[in-house]
C-alpha cells in the first residue's frame, strides 16, 4: 500500500473543527468571524455532511411577538419542563437565547432564511411546547449554502477525514491526527483550540427495520468525539439516555414531527387515539411520553400503529406535501412508493431505534459543556449533539456558532505556543492501520451486530440492576475482540474505528444507566426496579468521567424549579 | 439498490461519489469514462443528497423490500 512510508500532513491552526455538520459548521462560522485561522475535518464533504446533510424543515425558536409564550422566559420554562432536571438553565440561556437572534439573522444572510418565501413564519407546536416553537422553513439547500459560506471566509475544508484522536500537550488539547479514507494519507493538525462537533452515536442499539444504517439520525454518526474527549479526559453527561422517536414503519426518516405538529393523531389497531387518553397534551405531548405510550400499545398487543391525518385541512395538506421531503428529501418518495396516502388512510407507524442522543429537544449527551461551550479539558470545546447542553437544529445553530467564538477566543488569548512535533508516533499510526494488514479475523459488521443485541437486551427500553451488570459484563467480554477485526479496504477501516467506538459509548451508557437508581423521562432512562422518578436525590446530571480501565460516575445537582409529571 | 443510476443521463461527473455522507458511491470504468455505482449498498443512508445535486438528474431512489414490505 506504501501508506506506512509517507510521512504524515501536518498544518497549523488557530481553531480546530472536528465534524462539519450543522454544528461544526456554524462552529467554523463562530472561529473564522472572530478572526481566527480555522481548519474544518469531516469524514464526508461538508456540503452534503451530518444529520441535515440532505436537508432539514424545522427549527425551535421563540419570536418575541408579543404572547406570553413568545418570550424568552415562557421558552426557557419549557426546557425545564421537558428536560426535568437533565439541564442548567443558565447555559442554555447562553448557548441558545444569548445566541438566537444573530443565529435567525445568520440564516437568512447565508441565503437560508427561515420564512417562507412571503416573507411570514410558519409555526407549529408539537412535543409539550406551550406555543408554536417550530419553525417550518426549506433547508434542503442550508448545508450547501453554509458550506459556501464557510470557505468563503477562508476556512481549510479538509473532507473525508476521519478523526483517530486528540494530540494533548501538557494536559491541554493541542489539536487531531486524522486519516484520509481514500488515501490512507494521516493528518497532523496542531491548533490552540479544538472544536468536537461530531454528532450523537447511532448504530449502538438492534434496529427494528434490520439494515443498522437504517437510523433516524445519520448512521455514520457513532460517538467518535465523545470517546475522544473522555479518552482526553474530559467529563461527558447524560449518557444513560437512551433517545427514541416515531418514525414511518419501515424507513427512518424525520419528518413526522410536522404530521403531530399540524394535528395528526396517533391511533392504534382497534381504532382508538390511545395519546389523547393517555397525556393531558395529547398527539402533542413531549417526544418522550408518545414513545413510551406508542410502545405500551404495542405491548398490550393493540399494534399495529397509526398516524391519521385524514382529519386535516386541505391547506395543512398541501403545505404538508411540501414539506415532507424539506427533512428528508425521499420521504414523499418511499411514501409513494409503499402505497401510502396521507389524505386516504392512516399510516402506520414504529417506534425507532435506541440512540445516545439526550434526553429531550433542548438538551442532549455527550460532551460536559459550560456556557462557552468549553469541555472541563482547556483547549476543547463542543458543539451540537456530541455536546451535552446543545440539541436539535437550533442548539447546532446557536451553540456552534459560540463554541466557535470561544475557541476563537482561546486561540487569541493563548500565549504558550506548542511544543514542535507533539503528538503521533509511527506505532500509534499502525496501531490504527492494523485491521487492514490481519491475516485473518471478524468483518467489523460482526462485532457491532453483537454489540448492538447485548445493548438492546439489557440496556435498552427496560433497565434493571442486574441486567445492567450483564450488560456490562458482554460488552467487557466483546471488547478484546475488536483487535481481532479485519478490515478490507480503508473505507472499512472507518467502519471498524466506528464500531470501537459505539463499544466505548455503549459501556458509558451502561454504566450511568446503573449509577441512576431512578427512572427519567421514561422510556429513555426506565428502571424497572426504580420505576419512579426522584426528584429528591435524582435532579441533576450524571457526570461521567475515565477512570483507569473504567469510568467513575458522579451526580451534579441541578436546581430544578418547577416537577412536571408528564 | 437504493439509488439507481440512469448511465444514459449521467456524464461521469463524479458529484455524488464526492458529497456522499457515507462514503457509498464510487466511480468505476476506464479513465474519462467513469461511472458512479453503489459500492457499499447497505450502508446508504437514503438523505438524497446525490440525487438532488445530480446536475444531469440521472439518480433515482428505489427502496428495497425489506423497507417497503414489512
Amino acid at each position: 500500500m506504501g501508506i506506512r512510508d509517507k510521512d504524515p500532513i501536518r498544518m497549523k491552526t488557530d481553531v480546530l473543527i472536528i465534524g462539519g455538520g450543522l454544528a461544526g459548521t456554524n462552529a467554523a462560522m463562530g472561529a473564522a468571524e472572530a478572526g481566527a485561522s480555522v481548519v474544518v475535518m469531516d469524514k464526508g464533504k461538508i456540503e452534503r455532511s451530518g444529520d441535515v446533510g440532505g436537508g432539514v424543515d424545522h427549527f425551535m425558536a421563540y419570536l418575541e411577538t408579543g404572547p406570553d409564550w413568545d418570550t424568552r422566559d415562557a421558552f426557557l420554562g419549557y426546557v425545564e419542563k421537558v428536560g426535568r432536571g437533565t439541564n442548567h438553565i443558565s447555559n442554555i440561556e447562553s448557548l441558545v437565547c444569548d445566541e438566537l437572534p444573530a443565529a435567525i439573522e445568520r440564516m437568512a444572510r447565508i441565503g437560508n432564511p427561515l420564512t417562507q418565501p412571503d416573507g411570514t413564519y410558519y409555526r407549529t407546536a408539537s412535543m409539550g411546547q406551550p406555543g408554536p416553537y417550530w419553525i417550518n422553513f426549506n433547508g434542503k439547500l442550508l448545508k450547501p449554502r453554509l458550506a459556501k459560506a464557510v470557505r468563503r471566509l477562508g476556512c481549510k475544508v479538509l473532507s473525508r477525514v476521519m478523526t483517530v484522536d486528540l494530540l494533548l500537550d501538557d494536559g491541554h488539547v493541542a489539536g487531531a491526527v486524522g486519516f484520509h479514507v481514500h488515501t490512507g494519507r494521516f493528518f497532523v493538525i496542531e491548533s490552540k483550540a479544538t472544536v468536537i462537533a461530531t454528532g450523537n452515536t447511532n448504530r449502538i442499539f438492534e434496529n427494528p427495520r434490520g439494515n443498522p444504517f437504517n437510523t433516524w439520525l445519520c448512521p455514520y454518526n457513532t460517538g467518535d468525539g465523545q470517546v475522544m474527549a473522555l479518552r482526553a479526559g474530559a467529563a461527558l453527561a447524560n449518557m444513560e439516555y437512551m433517545r427514541l422517536t416515531m418514525m414511518p414503519k419501515g424507513f427512518a426518516a424525520p419528518g413526522f414531527n410536522a404530521l403531530t405538529g399540524m394535528g395528526g393523531r396517533f391511533m392504534n389497531s382497534l381504532g382508538e387515539y390511545y395519546m389523547e387518553k393517555a397525556h393531558p397534551l395529547g398527539n402533542r405531548a413531549p417526544r418522550y411520553a408518545c414513545v413510551l405510550h406508542s410502545q405500551e400499545e404495542i405491548r398490550a398487543g393493540r399494534g399495529p400503529i397509526f398516524i391519521d391525518c385524514r382529519g386535516l385541512s386541505d391547506k395543512d395538506l398541501d403545505h404538508l406535501e411540501t414539506t415532507l421531503g424539506y427533512d428528508k428529501d425521499t420521504l414523499p418518495d418511499y411514501l409513494a412508493q409503499r402505497g401510502e396516502d396521507l389524505r386516504k388512510h392512516p399510516v402506520e407507524i414504529m417506534v425507532s431505534e435506541g440512540m445516545q442522543g439526550g434526553p429531550s429537544e433542548c438538551n442532549g449527551s455527550g460532551i460536559k459543556i459550560d456556557g462557552n461551550a468549553a469541555a472541563t479539558v482547556p483547549g476543547l470545546f463542543a458543539a451540537g449533539d456530541s455536546a451535552d447542553h446543545n440539541r436539535c437544529v437550533h442548539g447546532a445553530v446557536t451553540g456552534g456558532y459560540r463554541a466557535g467564538k470561544s475557541a476563537a477566543r482561546r486561540a487569541k488569548a493563548l500565549n504558550r505556543a506548542p511544543e514542535e512535533a507533539i503528538g503521533i508516533t509511527r506505532e500509534r499510526m499502525e496501531r490504527f492501520m492494523a485491521p487492514l494488514h490481519r491475516g485473518s479475523g471478524y468483518p467489523y459488521q460482526q462485532i457491532e451486530d453483537t454489540i448492538r443485541k447485548v445493548m438492546s437486551e439489557h440496556v435498552g427500553m427496560a433497565r434493571t440492576d442486574l441486567g445492567l451488570r450483564t450488560g456490562l459484563l458482554k460488552l467487557a467480554r466483546i471488547e478484546p475482540h475488536l483487535d481481532d477485526i479485519k478490515v478490507n479496504d480503508l473505507h472499512e477501516l472507518m467502519r471498524a474505528r466506528e464500531t470501537r467506538s459505539i463499544l466505548t459509548v455503549g459501556k458509558l451508557m451502561a454504566s450511568a444507566a446503573l449509577f441512576r437508581t431512578e427512572s427519567r423521562n421514561k422510556p429513555y432512562h426506565y428502571r424497572l426496579d426504580y420505576p419512579e422518578t426522584d426528584d429528591a436525590n435524582w435532579s441533576g446530571l450524571v457526570v461521567v468521567r475515565q477512570q483507569g480501565d473504567g469510568f467513575d460516575c458522579a451526580l451534579e445537582r441541578v436546581a430544578y424549579r418547577s416537577p412536571q409529571e408528564a | 439498490m437504493p439509488m439507481t443510476f440512469d448511465y444514459e443521463k449521467c456524464d461521469g461527473c463524479g458529484k455524488c461519489s464526492a458529497l456522499c455522507p457515507g462514503d457509498v458511491i464510487y466511480m468505476r470504468g476506464e479513465r474519462g469514462k467513469k461511472l458512479p455505482y453503489n459500492r457499499y449498498v447497505d450502508e446508504c443512508w437514503h438523505c438524497g443528497s446525490c440525487r438532488q445535486d445530480c446536475p444531469k438528474a440521472a439518480i433515482r431512489v428505489a427502496f428495497p423490500p425489506d423497507m417497503l414490505c414489512i
